[in-house]
């Protein structure tokens, strides 16, 4: 857990804030570096007991009770081929109204994203969870998590 | 056709609805009976009163044209008494309702999926006004002034008080009858009691009325017109009022005066005439205005001990209820904190077991506040053996049972459809055509189809039996066979036939009839059961009737339960479904043919399902001797569990699974919920059948 102050940094700042700015929030799973639109999250949370599920796909942990809210988790990890570790980092998102835990290795920081420098991911295949992608001013890419399909990977 | 406000439009079609169903079941009942009671006919009249009034506020036309004039053949019936519908015109007039009902239902689903409403009404309207006629000319006494006259009686001005003067209070401001009267207090400082009137009269005293101010204002008669200017000041400064409206002796005066006025008022005789003549065509016996009044008003709030009632989203019920929960796992885990391990703290243990307390009154009634009772579903069911008995030309009775058992009101919503299918296939498939034949199988000519609910632990069951002539299991055997469902010269048994019935696209009624018969019937049924998580079963012998059974959790029920341990997870087990439980050795494992364990128990032989093995518990014990047996029972089948260790019972409160699981077939593999326990951590409660069948 390096960094959970979720200041926020803007790229390619225009002041004029047009409607093409959205807030992401980046997080990292293994290797990759995800962005995950705003409108989805709902918080993060650490050190929460997972309660495994039997006889489910091994990418669905188990769920949390969230202050008597019952929400499943999923290992995004196990959904990209990564190998699991221990990690205990979650953010809550809402899909449709259903709230759903995503589990990542951390959590680093909310940024300003001009939308329209997204662009497609070029490559066809292995490419769940990703929705688009873009370049950071810092030199990395990040990859546009698919909150909207999470649910309907399998 | 204007909407208005949202909010406004929620509550008219709320209150009609909840009218319509109070007029079908007076009616219903009245059939039953042959004849109306004064206390019917003077509910009617309120009802079609009230439908009439808040649809001229909602303007809806159609909707208020029927109301006014089946208002009109109540303002008859009232006055006249019941007696003047010859015995001959009755089945008519029952008809006539239900096709009023039927109109005012079809005109409430066009208002709700914002269709437009229907312009021809004429047909029903004729109905209603030939039948007006048709007592009119049984009683020629009868005044037919009711039945022409364009104001209702109690819009009329009464008597030498030409200026009237009405009051809408803010929707929803509650209390509409206190803040009339508040009204008439302040108006009382301006001018005196002699020269005013108001309706409705009982304001101060009765609250039902409030309802009757909301819908159709406060009107208020003056003698003179200063005092209704001064009274209007009065209106302005009085909060809530959302508008008001004067009424003119001229406006007043616009339906011609068919009979001679009564000697108007001396007090305001030249502009009184032409208003008591309108009161007087309005409504012909009222002697005197505060008279008739003070006559009118009781007739309109007799029989109106309703429980105050008010209506809460659905939502706001839901957040109630996981806020309480949370607090009553929050208070376990205070008290129970490991911060108090061998603390000796007596007033605190006192307080806590005081809080202990409350907590659980306060979770008994959260949880009571979304139980309704299945009466007003049942109660529909009435309408519909009633209307399919004249279609089908059959004879059957419908006994209602348990109509007061409590059930979630989700579960009170989507049982509804079910149940209408299955009372309807048992009138239509199930009842004999022929009364002959009902009679030489030595049953009562008149059919029956008894519906009813009751509780058990954890369930709602709901069983709608009918005594007619059963299923034929040959009959559906081709039928399935036809539909492929079925295969020729394979064996199946009585039940595996019944199971045809719930299947998608089977319909035993060859023809399609109105009711039943488009082979969407009983595999709607069983999805929609399924969906709330229910099960339906069907029982039938041929020539005794048929039993269909729902099976229904309470969602959100309280549910005794037995926490059990499989290495590090833990399970809840229904205390209903355990019979006993063993400590063994492996030497009372008998193993069988198929790799199985069977443990003998009592001269039987029981399964032997171990958790771990099935749940893929890695850190479950494998060694019985350290382990425990649990001999568990779900309607026929009977099994032994091998967990690792009893926790202990406790109460627990059933959760639904997040929906997202449900797309793994979560249920199928033995787990029916969830629940949280005192620590906050989660166990998953097991469904016995389900479990076993799973594997």
């Amino acid at each position: 857990m390096e960094d959970y102050e979720l200041q926020t940094e803007q790229v390619q700042a225009p002041d004029t804030a047009d409607d093409t700015l959205c807030k992401y929030l980046l997080f990292r799973s293994d290797a990759l570096l995800f962005g995950a639109a705003a409108d989805y999250v709902v918080e993060i949370i650490t050190n929460h007991p997972i309660t495994p599920i039997p006889l489910v796909p091994s990418y669905v942990c188990g769920i949390i009770n969230l202050r008597g809210q019952i929400i499943p988790i999923v290992d995004i990890r196990i959904m990209l081929g990564q190998m699991p570790t221990n990690r205990d980092c979650i953010i809550i998102l809402t899909i449709n109204g259903m709230l759903v835990g995503v589990l990542v290795d951390t959590v680093l920081r909310m940024i300003d994203l001009d939308t329209a420098t997204l662009c497609m991911s070029p490559a066809k295949e292995h490419q769940r969870l990703v929705s688009g992608m873009c370049s950071l001013p810092d030199g990395e890419t990040m990859l546009e998590f698919d909150c909207a399909n999470l649910l309907t990977q399998a | 056709m204007s909407m208005g406000n949202d909010s406004i439009l929620d509550a008219y079609l709320y209150e009609t609805d909840g009218l319509l169903e109070q007029l079908d079941s007076i009616v219903l009942a009245a059939e039953q009976a042959d004849a109306f009671s004064n206390d019917d006919i003077n509910t009617i009249f309120r009802i079609m009163h009230t439908i009439k009034g808040s649809s001229a506020m909602m303007e809806f036309n159609s909707l208020m044209t029927i109301a006014h004039r089946a208002e009109d053949l109540f303002a008859i019936l009232r006055e006249q008494s019941i007696s003047i519908v010859p015995e001959s015109l009755r089945p008519e007039l029952f008809d006539l309702l239900f096709q009023t009902i039927d109109f005012f239902r079809q005109e409430i689903d066009h208002i709700q999926n914002g269709e437009a409403l229907t312009d021809n009404i004429d047909t029903l309207l004729e109905k209603i006004n030939s039948f007006i006629a048709q007592i009119n000319g049984t009683a020629p006494a009868a005044a037919k002034e009711p039945a022409d006259s364009s104001e209702p009686a109690a819009d009329a001005a009464p008597h030498g008080f030409p200026y009237g003067l009405r009051v809408f209070f803010d929707e929803g401001c509650g209390m509409e009858n206190l803040r009339a009267f508040m009204l008439v207090t302040s108006i009382h400082d301006i001018c005196s009691e002699e020269d005013f009137t108001f309706e409705p009269a009982d304001v101060e005293h009765n609250a039902a009325s409030s309802a009757l101010v909301a819908q159709s204002g406060f009107t208020m008669h003056f003698r003179n017109q200063a005092d209704r200017d001064n009274a209007i000041h009065s209106v302005t400064g009085i909060g809530s009022v959302r508008n008001y409206q004067t009424m003119d002796p001229a406006s007043q005066s616009a339906p011609a005066a068919e009979e001679p006025a009564p000697a108007p008022a001396p007090a305001a005789a030249p502009q009184a005439a032409p208003a008591s003549s309108a009161s007087a065509s309005a409504a012909p016996v009222q002697p005197a205005a505060p008279a008739a009044q003070s006559k009118a008003t009781p007739v309109k709030t007799e029989n109106h001990h309703k429980e105050s009632l008010i209506s809460v989203s659905l939502s706001k019920l839901d957040q109630l209820a996981a806020v309480v929960g949370e607090i009553v796992i929050t208070e376990s885990m205070v008290t129970a904190s490991p911060d108090l391990k061998g603390l000796k703290l007596d007033a605190f243990t006192k307080s806590a077991r005081q809080l202990r307390k409350l907590t659980d009154e306060l979770q008994d009634v959260a949880m009571s506040l979304r139980m309704v009772p299945v009466s007003a579903t049942f109660q529909k069911m009435n309408r519909i053996v009633r209307d399919m008995c004249k279609k089908l030309d059959k004879q059957a009775h419908l006994t209602l049972i348990g109509e007061d058992t409590e059930v979630d009101k989700t579960i009170v919503d989507s049982i509804g459809d079910p149940i209408m299918h299955i009372v309807r296939n048992s009138m239509d498939h199930g009842i004999e055509e022929n009364v002959e034949d009902r009679i030489a199988a030595g049953k009562d000519p008149v059919g029956e189809i008894i519906l009813s609910a009751r509780h058990t632990g954890s369930e709602v069951i709901i069983e709608i039996r009918d005594d007619g002539q059963g299923v034929n299991d040959d009959a559906v055997l081709a039928k399935a066979i036809r539909q492929g469902l079925a295969f020729e010269g394979v064996e199946y048994s009585h039940k595996d036939i019944l199971a045809f019935l719930l299947a998608p696209g089977f319909s035993t009624n060859s023809e399609v009839t109105e009711f039943s018969g488009r082979g969407v019937g009983m595999d709607v049924v069983k999805k929609n059961v399924e969906d709330i998580g229910g099960s339906v079963t069907i029982t039938s012998e041929q020539g005794k009737g048929m039993t269909t059974t729902l099976k229904i959790p309470l969602t959100m029920a309280i549910m005794d339960g037995m926490e059990v341990s499989v290495g590090s997870s833990i399970f809840t087990i229904p205390i209903h479904n355990i019979r006993q439980s063993f400590r063994i050795s492996q030497k009372d494992l008998i193993s069988d043919a198929s790799d199985g364990e069977l443990f003998k128990c009592m001269g039987e032989f029981y399964p032997v399902v171990r958790m771990r093995d099935l749940y893929q518990i890695e850190d479950g014990r494998v060694n019985v001797e350290e382990g425990i047996l649990i001999w568990l029972e779900a309607g026929e089948l009977s099994y032994c569990l091998f967990v690792d260790e009893l926790l202990g019972e406790q109460q627990v409160v059933v959760k639904p699974l997040p929906s997202y699981l449900n797309s793994f077939n979560i249920k199928r593999s033995g787990i029916a919920g969830c629940t949280i326990l005192g620590d906050g951590n989660i166990s998953l409660i097991l469904d016995v059948n389900n479990l076993y069948q799973g594997q």
